[in-house]
């Protein structure tokens, strides 16, 4: 599903993103990318949605070697996956309907189907009697949860969450949890970057630990050990 | 088609929602059309001004009383094929002596002065008028010749030449700081839309990076731009020419009073409408597609 080959990020001589990470996740894992912060986590996340692009090596994402994605293709590939991020990222002058349905609209669906698909979505996060609210009007939480209904309504077979539970209170921290796991019953293949021990611990899925760049322990059933 | 009418509902959306912000770049855009406008206007008068100014002088030429219609024909033949000359009117001696009289009406010295000649002492007179004030010279050159020096008495024009020069000089450089001036008012209005549009461009560059994220095209983002730049050309002309006119219904009594060849600006601005519309119209949308699209530049690169 996900392939890293020799992948090295750069930025300056100074700053050393990634170095030389091989990696291959299967279809349908839950995977925890765990390390402290600035040890690479997010550079992962960036590359992966071709925010950034790699100094060396080659990536590859189902039959789609994203290394040297154009430019024009990039929306294609973002289609594809469902990101999720720390400060949620979601659109403040559209409410949560528009928020979810947008990432529908943007890929050309039917109005017939994002009218039927969004509101089942919302239902999965528990937001359907708050489909008319702006983002301001809801709790962090909530707005975390749009943000997963949104990388959800598309369908995609991936989802990358950069820190989801970063802003969150340990309450809403489990529920978020709780609704990834779910999503990955379904057989998405979920990529969770963080730096929370109680979630990995209690997760007891595949764990890749971070340090400096590297990949220092790569562990099926792994643990937080930093 | 289906992705147009989304780009056309967002555009809309976003209007309504950055009700705020829309109507301060409407706002702005109509001050800077207005300013434009207002110089434009500014402008047009002074041509008019000048036109008349330059329209009151002619250049007359007296002839002496034993002038015949055939050297007065003959002169006027020869005049006209100059292309300067516009205009020419002859002025026969009983028309002459009528203008005498009615000028020196209030002085009874000069009419039984008049009367004890008795006979009318006028000869006739040419008037001429020319393209521009400068080309009084070419037809005074043109008159200059031995064989009509025997049948004109004067010319009116000679004396007046310093006057004319300096009312030239006067013109020339009033339209040349009228279009200084205006285009000086063109530059600070494409910096100040541009930098409008720039900073509600910045406004949204966090909307437009996460859009960007969520997998939205290039279009896609661009699209509702578009579309709001036509409607803010739209709404500013619309409303700028409706300001307009609406001041010109003050300001054409006025005008009318000071221009007697009928000119108003309103009757200006009928005549010329659609070009004026027109490049208004073109210029704002094609100022706020650059700006905007300058300005989304670092943030599509996400």
């Amino acid at each position: 599903m996900i392939k890293l080959e020799g992948v090295t990020k750069i930025y300056s001589t100074e700053s050393v993103g990634l170095r030389d990470i091989n990696l291959h996740i299967k279809a349908g894992e839950f995977v925890s990318i765990v390390g402290q912060s600035g040890t690479g986590k997010t550079t992962l996340v960036r590359l992966l949605i071709a925010e950034e692009k790699p100094t060396k090596g080659k990536i590859v994402i189902g039959d789609w070697d994203i290394t040297k994605i154009p430019a024009g293709e990039i929306p294609y590939l973002r289609r594809q996956i469902g990101v999720i991020f720390q400060d949620f990222k979601l659109l403040p002058k559209k409410t949560v309907y528009e928020n979810v349905s947008f990432a529908l609209e943007v890929a050309g669906e039917k109005s017939t189907h994002i009218e039927k698909i969004v509101p089942q979505v919302l239902d999965i996060v528990g937001l359907g009697n708050k489909m008319n609210r702006y983002p301001r009007q809801l709790s962090g939480g909530e707005q975390q949860r749009v943000a997963i209904a949104r990388s959800l309504v598309h369908r995609p077979k991936i989802i990358i969450a950069d820190e989801p539970t970063g802003n969150l209170d340990s309450l809403n921290t489990v529920e978020i949890i709780e609704i990834l796991k779910k999503i990955n019953e379904f057989g998405t293949t979920i990529l969770l970057a963080t730096h929370n021990r109680e979630i990995v611990n209690e997760l007891r899925r595949r764990v890749i630990t971070l340090r400096g760049g590297e990949i220092v322990s790569d562990e099926i059933t792994g643990k937080y050990r930093l | 088609m289906r992705s147009i009418y989304r780009v056309t509902k967002y555009a809309f959306q976003d209007l309504g929602r950055n009700f705020g912000l829309s109507s301060m770049t409407v706002f702005i855009l109509i001050l800077m059309l207005l300013s434009v406008n207002i110089l434009w206007s500014v402008d047009i008068l002074t041509q008019q001004a000048t036109s008349i100014v330059k329209e009151q002088i002619n250049i007359s030429l007296y002839f002496k009383a034993e002038a015949t219609d055939d050297n007065l024909t003959e002169i006027k033949k020869y005049l006209s094929i100059l292309p300067e000359i516009t205009e020419m009117t002859l002025v026969n001696r009983q028309e002459v002596l009528e203008s005498f009289k009615i000028r020196h009406q209030m002085s009874k010295e000069v009419l039984s002065a008049l009367e004890e000649l008795n006979e009318n002492p006028f000869g006739p007179t040419l008037i001429i008028k020319t393209r521009e004030p400068e080309d009084y010279k070419k037809v005074l050159q043109a008159v200059d010749v031995p064989e009509y020096d025997a049948l004109i008495e004067t010319k009116s024009f000679e004396g007046n030449e310093e006057g004319i020069e300096k009312l030239q000089n006067i013109t020339n450089r009033i339209e040349r700081v009228g279009f200084g001036l205006a285009a000086l008012f063109a530059i600070i209005s494409f910096l100040i839309i541009f930098n409008t549009v720039r900073v509600a461009i910045y406004t949204q560059r966090i909307e437009i990076s996460i859009k960007r994220l969520v997998g939205a095209s290039t279009w896609f983002i661009r699209g509702p731009y578009i579309v709001e730049a036509f409607v803010f050309a739209l709404l500013s002309v619309a409303i700028t020419f409706g300001l307009i006119y609406l001041g010109l219904r003050f300001l054409d009594p006025y005008l009318s009073i000071v221009f007697s060849n009928g000119f108003t600006l309103t009757n200006y601005y009928n005549s010329h409408i659609i070009w004026l519309v027109g490049i208004q119209f073109v210029s704002v949308l094609l100022l706020t597609f650059v700006s905007s699209g300058l300005a989304m530049r670092k943030q599509l690169k996400v």
